[in-house]
């Protein structure tokens, strides 16, 4: 599970609990104007997700860590698809985030609107 | 550097258009675009961001290709007839969804609409010699019939009325 805020110019991604373990990965901090929005997508979970590396892979059960998908680098954590949120980024590290939030609806109106 | 997008921009934008104009927002789903765009997932988000990054897209595709010709005829309609005949007959559907279901929640969404229903107010006030409100009074009544899906004789009984006055 992530919580994503917004904190001044910058989106921040804090993950959660266990999953810092299976993502080797505590918190990510993305200036604003490299996120260029964020959407509700269950479905992804159902698509390949290439090659882990680092990370944590227990296909049905949990995606977790640094997936490299033609030539891109995502993150991922993910334990229900259901409660999925992708974030697409600019000019960063990770070509996108794809995360678990409590709220996606609310999750994709908070990072919309900070980007109006 | 992207790479080249292997995928036809325009036609996806397009059939988006038709996506959205064909049900509710939320009912829309990252699954029903990629089927229906013929787009992989990865290349929609590295070309539009995100989902409303597509839907903006695909509102200002529908006001540019449905709504602005719609606009250029209007500016040489001769009576208040002719124009609730184009407006009912035009191909508005995403216009009308949007007015009633993301204006309200979308700021941006909420600026486009009003931008291009005040230019269809402006046509109208324009070649029938209105003032700003009746032709505004009348762009609203032909998106009512429009929404109603009201017979020819409903545009005709008003405007029988309306080109009396005029």
């Amino acid at each position: 599970m992530a919580l994503v805020r917004i904190d001044g110019d910058d989106l921040v991604v804090v993950i959660e609990g266990l999953h810092k373990v299976w993502a080797l990965k505590s918190s990510l901090t993305i200036p604003l104007a490299n996120v260029r929005g964020a959407t509700a997508d269950p479905g992804i979970s159902a698509e390949p997700k290439g090659i882990r590396a680092p990370g944590t892979r227990v296909p049905g059960l949990i995606t977790a860590g640094t997936f490299h998908l033609d030539g891109e680098k995502v993150f991922w954590d993910v334990r229900d698809p259901a409660k999925t949120v992708v974030v697409e980024l600019a000019d960063e590290h990770y070509a996108r985030l794809v995360l678990q939030v409590e709220d996606p609806r609310a999750t994709v109106a908070l990072v919309e609107n900070a980007l109006l | 550097m992207g790479r080249p997008r292997a995928f036809d921009e325009d036609m996806a934008v397009r059939a988006a258009v038709d996506l959205f104009s064909s049900r509710a927002y939320d009912g829309v789903s990252v699954d029903d675009l990629v089927t229906h765009l013929g787009v992989h997932r990865n290349s929609l988000y590295k070309t539009f961001g995100s989902k409303r990054g597509l839907y903006m897209a695909a509102l200002r595709r529908h006001l540019a290709d449905d709504v602005r010709p719609l606009v250029n005829v209007l500016t040489t309609a001769p009576d208040a007839a002719t124009v609730l005949r184009l407006i009912t007959s035009a191909d508005l559907g995403l216009l009308l969804l949007a007015v009633a279901e993301r204006a309200p929640a979308d700021e941006e969404v909420a600026a486009e609409v009003r931008a291009a229903l005040g230019a269809v107010d402006e046509a109208i006030a324009g070649a029938l010699g209105l003032p700003a409100a009746q032709a505004t009074a009348l762009t609203a009544a032909a998106l009512g019939m429009l929404l109603r899906k009201s017979p020819e004789s409903v545009g005709t009984a008003l405007s029988q009325r309306l080109d009396l006055l005029v």
